[in-house]
């Protein structure tokens, strides 16, 4: 017996209880989900629910699982993530979309190769990609530094930044999401600014904040890092100025044993 | 600006792995932890989620060595596969409980697949009654759920029940109750709807 595609929807809630048995419905609805928005959003906020009924139904379970658990994970490779570049940018589209949802703290690495791949979306013209991927390779580099620490800010104005950093390799990349639109004319600057000294910090520049697209801006790479370095971003003239002209939305220290 | 002195501790702790601790009940912050190999965040999350997996695994299996066994193959695929964890998709408590529950019901599906015949006197009424309302009574406890559940029409509340404690599918539900499927799925839609919009759920 066909269902209708209202019969269908009304599937919602058995299927989010997982009371909905395996078999043809199953695999009927499960299709329909893909296609059907609202039916997804709607049992994304049914396991929500049923998420309050399983906190409603806590029980504590006997101390010998928690160190049954924590040994076996010990011994428990973990399975890879799924890298593909194309997935990976379809993946977090969306995430971005939702706002509530932005990734805030690190899967640096995730969030600076969907910038990557954004980046390089972005781009037409030969030489642009060149410079691209030349730039892709240093920040692979970094990426693939066995040092390479990880490090978030929250930028006053909204959004954050996200810094991996190799100290020995003394270079740092720098990506955001959720940084407020500028107006037109202004861009995001990046300064470093070391450890003062006769009163003086040193502030050095790090490079423009390219345009952000969907929320992310494309990963930008900074070298010669020191010791004691802090990360800054001001607003400044689209350009950029050799020293900042405005307050910093974020002051971030970094690791400090560069 | 004083949010400038929040991100400007000068910490040293900085140069080793980012800490867990201060973001200790963001379970979305601890399973990308997680996903990168730290089993210190992988022991918060067990704090904050071992209860109501455990909680709601024993509330479907009702047996507790098996409860256990399930709760341990749970957490463990928490474990193997937070590379994997989407927040897009949902919270990650939500990523977890799902899990939980439905790892509860595949247990009880194929036992009744294996039991067969046994499984069909039990939905003849004999596991439906008392017991049933003894957990439910139980649930009706946690106060922020209960004001909600008791806000659901009789009825609603009857198929939700036995639809996420009882692990039954909806068709054993219906013939539980004895009302038609369609009947069945728009009491628990309804239900659902309306302690979603009760517990202010997305």
């Amino acid at each position: 017996m066909p269902l209708s595609r209202r019969d269908l929807h009304a599937l919602t809630g058995v299927y989010a209880l997982d009371a909905l048995e395996d078999g043809a419905e199953y695999r009927r609805f499960t299709r329909h989900l893909r296609r059907c928005t609202s039916c997804a959003e709607e049992v994304r906020g049914f396991r929500e629910v049923a998420t309050a009924l399983a906190f409603a139904a806590s029980a504590e379970p006997p101390q010998e699982l928690r160190e049954r658990v924590m040994a076996a994970v010990g011994r428990t490779r973990q399975l890879p993530p799924e890298v593909t570049a194309q997935r990976r940018f379809r993946i977090w589209l969306p995430d971005i979309h939702l706002g509530a949802w932005l990734p805030r703290l690190a899967t640096a690495t995730a969030c600076i190769a969907a910038a990557v791949v954004l980046g390089i979306a972005l781009l037409s013209t030969r030489q642009q990609l060149n410079s691209v991927r030349a730039q892709s390779q240093q920040i692979a580099a970094v990426l693939a530094a066995p040092d390479v620490k990880t490090v978030t800010g929250p930028v006053t104005t909204g959004g954050e930044a996200t810094v991996l950093l190799s100290a020995v390799k003394r270079e740092l990349v720098v990506s955001t999401n959720g940084l407020a639109a500028l107006p037109a004319g202004k861009a995001y600057e990046l300064w470093l600014i070391g450890p003062s000294s006769a009163g003086k910090a040193a502030i050095r520049r790090a490079g423009l904040l390219p345009p952000a697209v969907a929320g992310l801006t494309a990963p930008v790479l900074a070298s010669g890092l020191v010791a004691g370095d802090k990360l800054g971003v001001t607003v400044e003239p689209a350009g950029g100025s050799n020293q900042p002209t405005t307050t910093p939305i974020l002051l971030l220290s970094l690791p400090a044993k560069v | 600006m004083s949010r400038m002195d929040d991100t400007d501790p000068d910490a040293p702790g900085l140069a080793s792995v980012p800490s867990p601790e201060g973001d200790e009940r963001d379970l979305s912050k601890l399973l990308r932890l997680v996903a990168v190999g730290d089993q210190r965040a992988f022991e918060l999350v067990y704090q904050q989620l071992a209860r109501p997996a455990y909680g709601v695994i024993r509330r479907v299996l009702r047996d507790p060595a098996q409860s256990e066994e399930v709760t341990q193959e749970v957490l463990l695929e928490v474990w193997r596969t937070a590379t994997r964890f989407d927040p897009a998709a949902g919270s990650a408590a939500t990523w977890v409980l799902t899990i939980a529950h439905r790892r509860a019901i595949d247990r009880v599906r194929s036992e009744a697949a294996a039991a067969g015949r046994e499984q069909k006197t039990a939905w003849d009424g004999s596991d439906s009654g008392d017991e049933v309302a003894d957990l439910v009574a139980a649930m009706l406890d946690r106060e922020r759920v209960q004001g909600c559940v008791g806000q659901l029409t009789d009825v609603q509340r009857e198929s939700i029940t036995l639809a996420y404690y009882g692990g039954y599918t909806y068709r054993q539900v219906s013939a539980l109750v004895g009302v038609t499927l369609a009947a069945i799925k728009s009491r628990i839609r309804d239900g659902l709807l309306r302690l979603r919009d009760c517990l202010e759920v997305s």
